[in-house]
């Protein structure tokens, strides 16, 4: 057995789970995130496979098992929270208390600057109110 | 946009200071706001219990994030509303799934449609 072989399934398996991630969130900035990601959740699942398959194999075959661990654990790791964001998609949207043609409930908050801002001050204002989830 | 005259306001749950950093981070002109405690959020009915959130927590090398560690965190469902010159809330668009925002392209149509 070469020295590269137990390496080869840890190595490939990471590969395409990090390949998969970097692609993914590339879509983020631009607003093109796939609704059904099925080719990154496939490559996923088999760059997680691989890794563990690969593991397997350094155990069995003995020699060196740092460089296979860290790998496939990355891989494992990696892609188990692919899958756990994914399983986190849905937002609650039934709750909503304002309909189409509602006036604002009035609000207040906090500006960056601290000072207090009053939703009042929006009278005789068109705006596009955008509720987020906060800074990343 | 502009030409409407439609402004962009933006409420989170981020502190007043995270908003700061965050407007000159990204070099945002749009207002933000920070709803630290979620008021507006709960008043209007957007709360999002356990969502998950990134945050570089404590894995910092001389302030250099190392990890992104995840947690589960209340906070807004991504939501858009169109609020005219009266105060009347005159489009929302939500999203149940938060990967996927209000397309620039669709908040455009509907403010033309609405502002002609």
């Amino acid at each position: 057995m070469t020295l590269a072989a137990p390496l080869a399934a840890p190595l490939a398996g990471s590969a395409l789970v990090l390949g998969s991630w970097v692609a993914y969130m590339a879509t983020v900035p631009s607003g093109k995130v796939p609704p059904k990601p099925w080719g990154h959740l496939a490559a996923q699942a088999i760059g997680g496979l691989m890794a563990v398959g690969g593991l397997a194999g350094a155990l069995r075959g003995g020699g060196g098992l740092i460089a296979p661990a860290l790998l496939s654990g990355t891989a494992v790791t990696m892609s188990g929270l692919f899958f756990f964001l994914y399983s986190q998609r849905s937002t609650p949207v039934g709750e909503i208390r304002v309909t189409v043609g509602d006036r604002l409930r009035p609000f207040t908050a906090t500006t960056p600057d601290g000072r207090r801002f009053d939703s009042a001050s929006l009278e005789g204002r068109r705006v596009l109110l955008k509720f987020f989830r906060g800074h990343w | 946009m502009a030409e409407q005259g439609v402004e962009i306001i933006a409420l989170s749950k981020d502190t007043p200071q995270d908003a700061a950093l965050h407007r000159e981070r990204d070099g945002l002109s749009l207002q933000l706001l920070a709803d630290p405690n979620l008021d507006v959020i709960r008043d209007y009915g957007l709360e999002h219990h356990k969502a998950v959130e990134f945050s570089t927590g404590r894995f910092t090398l001389l302030g250099i994030p190392l990890a992104l560690v995840p947690s589960l965190k209340t906070m807004a469902v991504p939501t858009t509303l169109l609020i005219d010159e009266q105060g009347v809330i005159r489009w929302i668009d939500q999203t149940d799934d938060y990967r996927l925002r209000s397309a620039e392209s669709r908040i455009l149509a509907e403010i033309r449609r609405t502002f002609g």
